[in-house]
């Protein structure tokens, strides 16, 4: 589904990415972890097309597709989903409509007619109820004066109302309180499918004790340094990063 | 002397007194004394008439052109949700026998109440001021022909509407002068509405003045929709008493030159206003708003939200100051302008500014001009929205603080279907509504 090679990019005129491979197949969950600093959140951007990170060299495919030609409302119609670490907030402009416009954008790319007024209140109930979020919602602007923990939730609602094909989720874990984790975790988890595939990014291994993950890769100086399966984050929760680091100095 | 300042004069002195002939002459005597404003003028520094002062202006005539009255397309207001609305041409009345009744407002001529009574309306003009943002309010009061005296004596359900028709030639003037007079304890909603007939229009210097009673409360609306050639330069007064409240919105959406200039004075204890501007730049307009808000008296509260966008080769300036005078301790005041420049070639300047003569006062000001949020727009961008549709939903965004404040919702729908006309993409945004 994806398919990273040596990917280097840069931010400000610094090199932040140095070379990631990384490849996800469908009905697969990633995780990428790592200390601060060490490039996760760009990849992410990077990912999602962030016009300000320039890619100097490598490619990325999704779904066969050169994603890095895409424009980024062209990623997100494909089915490529960011979950955002910090969910900027817009006054003015209304959450539900913005859920309308993401799905009717989603589904004119794919042919498909708009959606019934109806029929997408419903979803939108039907959504908010599973991941716990008040009525009140509906007429706020998005994500204006939500606590963190409600911006997280809202990340992962508009998640699941459009189905992406491969979801990147940026530290939604950070911030939330054990109640809230489960049910963001819920949310992601509903989403595990075999035509689907996650990567989580984060910093602690705590959310992936609720999302159980099927690769875990450990980012280090905007380079991928150790891979593993899930029981490299227990490892790395009992030994600290500076264990993967000290390895890769070795 | 520039021709305008000299065919003003001619004008002057082509007049026959009337009862208001102290007043007027001492109006005028100043304004000839100062000339008109330029550049080195305060509030003027940013518009410059030079164009306009090398015309000589004749008078603008109470030509009553049958076409404009009733018009539908002009309108602002849904005609089923509003009580009335009153024509005035070239600042004069149309008050003939079909004129409206509206419960609890009199409606009524300057002309006919100053040749009655002269001190009944003494109080609405102010002495003769040689402050530069006045300048054109002394010339209003030297050759104004007539105007309309609303007084307000109880609470009005629905809207009134004031069309004012701009009809003629560059090279005319026209004084519209409107006075709002609202009893203790009475409540309405006033929408002004400037209109020209074509592009081209005589040179509109109009005035209104406000003055609200005890607990009386006031939404007035003054929405400029000009054509492009037209020369808009209107001023507004506000004199409020113990806990009245007004609420105010300066709509600029038409018009070549507009200036807009708004002086509150908060007389006493408890007297409220917000001030809400909507300042539209687009192809060449310029726009020029100044709001002047006196904290006369304790515990008076002020808010000013200025909303200024400017594409094109379009320029929007808003200057706005608050004064606390001594004694008035417990003012509340807040100011905060923002600006959207939506080309490279426009220009936004905002200056709020704030004169603090007492001591225990809340004052906050904020003034930012940029462009769209690039964080916002990547947001949007990310859930697949094209970027037309992200930015003209940001555009709206960012006006939401003035738009959703106005009450009148058909008066809403109305501007906002005019803003969008006169916004980049307004095929995408008309889908929003």
């Amino acid at each position: 589904m994806l398919e990273i090679s040596d990917l280097t990019a840069r931010v400000a005129g610094k090199e932040i990415l140095n070379g990631i491979n990384l490849t996800v197949k469908a009905g697969e969950v990633h995780a990428i972890m790592g200390p601060n600093g060490s490039g996760k959140s760009t990849l992410a951007q990077v990912l999602a097309g962030r016009e300000d990170y320039e890619v100097t060299r490598g490619s990325v495919t999704f779904e066969g597709h050169d994603l890095l030609a895409m424009r980024p409302e062209e990623r997100a119609r494909a089915g490529l989903f960011l979950g955002f670490q910090y969910p900027v907030e817009i006054p003015g402009v209304n959450n539900v409509y913005l859920l309308k416009a993401a799905l009717n954008a989603k589904r004119k790319a794919a042919g498909e007619p708009e959606v019934d007024a109806y029929e997408f209140l419903a979803l939108i109930r039907e959504k908010m109820k599973f991941m716990q979020m008040s009525e009140t919602f509906l007429t706020r602007g998005v994500n204006e004066g939500f606590s963190g923990g409600e911006k997280k939730r809202n990340e992962v609602l508009q998640m699941l109302v459009l189905e992406p094909k491969l979801a990147i989720l940026d530290e939604t874990d950070s911030g939330l309180d054990i109640d809230a984790l489960k049910v963001v975790s819920k949310g992601v988890n509903s989403l595990r499918d075999p035509a689907r595939a996650v990567v989580l990014v984060t910093h602690y291994q705590r959310l992936l004790d609720y999302v159980i993950p099927d690769q875990v890769h450990v980012l280090s100086g905007g380079r991928i340094v150790k891979s593993g399966d899930k029981s490299l984050a227990q490892e790395l929760e009992r030994r600290g990063y500076d264990w993967v680091m000290g390895a890769q100095v070795a | 002397m520039s021709a305008a300042l000299r065919s003003f004069e001619t004008q002057w002195r082509a007049r026959t007194p009337d009862a208001l002939q102290p007043i007027r002459e001492q109006a005028m005597q100043r304004f000839l004394k100062l000339g008109l404003p330029s550049l080195r003028d305060e509030t003027w520094r940013y518009t410059d008439l030079r164009s306009l002062a090398a015309l000589s202006y004749g008078e603008a005539g109470c030509a009553a052109g049958g076409a404009t009255t009733g018009d539908a397309a002009l309108s602002l207001v849904d005609f089923k949700q509003h009580a009335a609305t009153l024509t005035m041409i070239n600042g004069c009345p149309l008050l003939d026998a079909d004129l409206p009744v509206v419960n609890c407002i009199e409606i009524n001529s300057i002309k006919d109440i100053y040749n009655r009574d002269p001190s009944q309306l003494r109080q609405f003009f102010e002495a003769a001021s040689d402050a530069d943002q006045r300048r054109w309010v002394l010339l209003n009061t030297a050759l104004f022909i007539d105007g309309l005296y609303l007084k307000i004596t109880g609470a009005v359900a629905t809207p009134l509407v004031i069309l004012h028709v701009s009809t003629g030639v560059a090279a005319q003037a026209a004084h519209p002068r409107v006075i709002i007079d609202a009893s203790p304890g009475a409540s309405a909603t006033i929408i002004e509405h400037h209109v020209s007939q074509g592009d081209i229009a005589p040179l509109n210097n109009s005035n209104t003045h406000i003055a609200l009673g005890r607990d009386a409360q006031l939404e007035h609306y003054r929405v400029y929709a000009t054509g492009a050639g037209a020369t808009h330069l209107d001023s507004l007064d506000i004199h409020q008493a113990q806990d009245s409240q007004c609420r105010q919105f300066t709509i600029a959406l038409g018009g070549g030159l507009v200036r807009s200039s708004l002086e509150a004075r908060l007389n006493q204890r408890g007297a409220s206003l917000d001030s809400y501007s909507l300042l539209v730049g687009h192809q060449e307009r310029h726009v020029d708003c100044v709001n002047i808000v006196t904290h006369a008296a304790p515990h008076t509260r002020s808010r000013q939200t200025a909303r200024a966008i400017a594409s094109d080769v379009s320029r929007v300036i808003f200057n706005s100051k608050v004064i606390v005078n001594a004694g008035a301790n417990g003012s509340d005041s807040k100011q905060s302008c923002r600006g959207l420049l939506l080309s490279p070639s426009a220009e936004i300047d905002t200056r709020p500014q704030l004169e603090i003569h007492a001591d225990e006062v809340k004052c906050a000001h904020g003034a930012t001009t940029g462009r769209l949020d690039p964080d916002m727009l990547f947001y949007l961008l990310s859930r697949g929205l094209d970027r037309e549709t992200a930015q003209s939903l940001l555009v709206f965004a960012f006006l939401a603080d003035v738009l959703t404040g106005m009450s009148v919702s058909s008066a809403r729908a109305a501007i906002e279907n005019a803003l969008i006309n006169q916004l980049p993409d307004a095929q995408i945004l008309r889908k929003f509504r």
